[in-house]
């Protein structure tokens, strides 16, 4: 436990000394900014923030395997992980501090932008429903967790950032094709679009982003991250024998 | 302190150490040599337990690097080659995390951080980003990781790498400061500085051990000379096989041959010869001027040389491609 407290913290430490870090903040600040003005705050609509959740958790697709492309394949190309490797602490403890860490500076990340439902509140003459800003935020960083995971999968199979970021981002893609388009075609068959559906992540936050929360779909995002945080413990594992 | 049984790994079909065993008691320090690609990282990397051996058991201090890894690793201080660190951190925050990782409370942590900086004199430039440090200074923050926690056995790979001249002796004499207390295992090419540090020195080649003992042992006893050059005035007309005819009649020497030019009127008759002693005949210094004298040569110069182990270990090595192309 320590040991992942350690990582954890050097990990959101780290993406805050690199640009990268506050390129993603910045970015994710100003196009979530863009989002609610266009969406959001024009006359005569809703006082929601429903457009806003569903249009950032899109951007999510690509900003999460942006933060999470470092995390292991840095340690790889550098030969940090040799160091870290080699210090007593168990390789799940060094995979679960490094997605804890992203999860931090996602979180973070969503900071900044609590700034709109404020602005929604004074401006707006009906005030806008606390709950449904809640369940947006809570999925916008279900789903955030969900994408870092996989993203920090596919960093710990290989020692490119690069390679890293474009697996996880073609992956997500694929898994939103199969699960929104596929399962809705008339040649799917029943089951197979009944299947598809069920694993979809823009359905569940399509439904938070409403206000609505599922422990269902809560623990179909938590369940989700958990295995592929899994995943990765085993792929970092499993280059001791290559 | 080290024990490594029998170790044994291959990467598909390179099979990169094949059946090493070495025991290390403890404040030995052992020098590890070997031609590139000889196995001495993979070795080393077995030993700290970063990789698993295809057969085989390390234990350190007692613990197995397998079974009880945790135990094992908290007694090694570890410097990889070339020495990664993350380079957007300081120095100082560096060694900060390495002893999270290790498990030191805050007190500890700092009284250790301000140890190690001191003692590998980083000091003054701890607060600087490690990307922004020169290599020798560098090498310093990843020794002194290595030496955070304190550990009893050190293991360091080219900890001299790529340093300059000055950097090389201040690394060394640092090394050598902190062997009191500690085993150690240093790898390196460069070989006068295993001989001027190592109690005992391995040389490795094709993934085997082919030779290990003191820097003494290897170099042929600290006794006797192997090579000697001595420098004769002769007839120009004899030429240098008269010399050479004399002295080879003394016991215990093997081949003479002159070393460039045959005397002449030019050279004054002065011809350089150069004597191989046969292995265990002793000094022959003394022999060799008396047969000079007694054959009436004049003697400017007689030198005695040791074989430096750079000798061996080129002997060694070829000696072991041989053997491994025969085979």
């Amino acid at each position: 436990m320590r040991g992942v407290w350690a990582i954890a913290t050097r990990e959101v430490g780290s993406l805050l000394r690199l640009p990268v870090g506050w390129v993603v903040i910045a970015l994710f600040a100003f196009l979530s900014a863009v989002l609610f003005v266009n969406g959001t705050l024009a006359p005569g609509q809703p006082a929601t923030m429903r457009y806003f959740f569903s249009s950032a958790s899109w951007l999510m697709l690509a900003i999460a395997p942006a933060v999470s492309m470092r995390l292991v394949s840095e340690e790889l190309r550098s030969g940090t992980v040799e160091p870290l490797r080699t210090a007593p602490i168990s390789d799940a403890a060094v995979v679960w501090g490094k997605y804890l860490g992203a999860v931090a500076f996602l979180a973070l990340m969503l900071a900044p932008t609590l700034v709109l439902p404020v602005v929604l509140w004074g401006v707006s003459d009906p005030r806008p429903d606390p709950g449904p800003v809640f369940a947006g935020y809570l999925s916008l960083m279900l789903v955030g967790m969900l994408y870092l995971s996989v993203g920090l999968l596919a960093s710990s199979l290989t020692s490119s950032q690069t390679l890293a970021f474009l697996g996880a981002l073609m992956f997500l893609v694929l898994m939103m094709v199969l699960t929104g388009v596929v399962s809705q075609a008339q040649a799917t068959p029943g089951w197979l679009a009944r299947a598809l559906a069920a694993l979809s992540v823009q359905a569940r936050a399509r439904d938070m982003a409403k206000g609505v929360i599922d422990t269902g779909a809560v623990v179909f995002f938590l369940a989700g991250s958990g295995w592929f945080v899994l995943l990765a413990t085993a792929a970092l594992g499993s280059r001791r024998w290559r | 302190m080290i024990i490594v049984r029998e170790i044994t790994k291959s990467f598909g079909k390179v099979r990169a150490v094949r059946g090493v065993s070495l025991e290390l008691p403890a404040g030995q320090i052992a020098g590890l040599l070997g031609p590139n690609g000889a196995g001495k990282t993979t070795a080393i990397r077995i030993i700290t337990g970063y990789l698993p051996a295809d057969k085989g058991h390390v234990a350190i201090a007692g613990y197995d690097t397998g079974r009880e890894a945790m135990q094992a690793r908290r007694q090694i201080g570890y410097l990889p080659e070339s020495a990664p660190m993350y380079p957007e951190m300081t120095a100082r925050g560096y060694l900060e995390h390495r002893g999270r990782l290790y498990g030191m409370d805050r007190a500890r942590r700092k009284k250790a951080v301000g140890e190690v900086l001191e003692r590998c004199r980083v000091g003054e430039l701890a607060s600087r980003r490690i990307g922004a440090l020169s290599k020798g200074y560098r090498q310093r923050v990843g020794l002194a990781a290595a030496l955070l926690h304190d550990p009893p056995v050190l293991i360091l790979d080219e900890p001299t790498n790529g340093l300059d001249p000055s950097q090389i002796r201040e690394a060394r004499s640092l090394i050598r400061e902190l062997a009191n207390e500690r085993t150690m295992l240093l790898c390196s090419h460069i070989l006068p500085e295993i001989e001027r540090t190592c109690d005992r020195v391995i040389i490795m080649a094709g993934g085997r051990v082919c030779a290990d003992g003191t820097p003494e042992e290897l170099t042929g006893g600290g006794g006797a000379p192997r090579r000697y050059t001595i420098e004769v005035r002769s007839n120009p007309s004899a030429g240098a096989g008269y010399s050479i005819g004399r002295l080879r009649g003394v016991a215990g020497v093997g081949a003479i041959e002159a070393a460039g030019e045959q005397p002449s009127d030019a050279s004054g008759g002065w011809t350089r010869l150069l004597v191989e002693g046969e292995p265990g005949a002793g000094d022959l210094r003394e022999a060799l001027a008396g047969a000079a004298a007694d054959a009436g040569l004049f003697v400017r110069e007689l030198r005695g040389e040791r074989d430096t182990l750079e000798d061996v270990f080129v002997r060694t090595v070829e000696a072991d491609g041989a053997a491994g192309g025969a085979a």
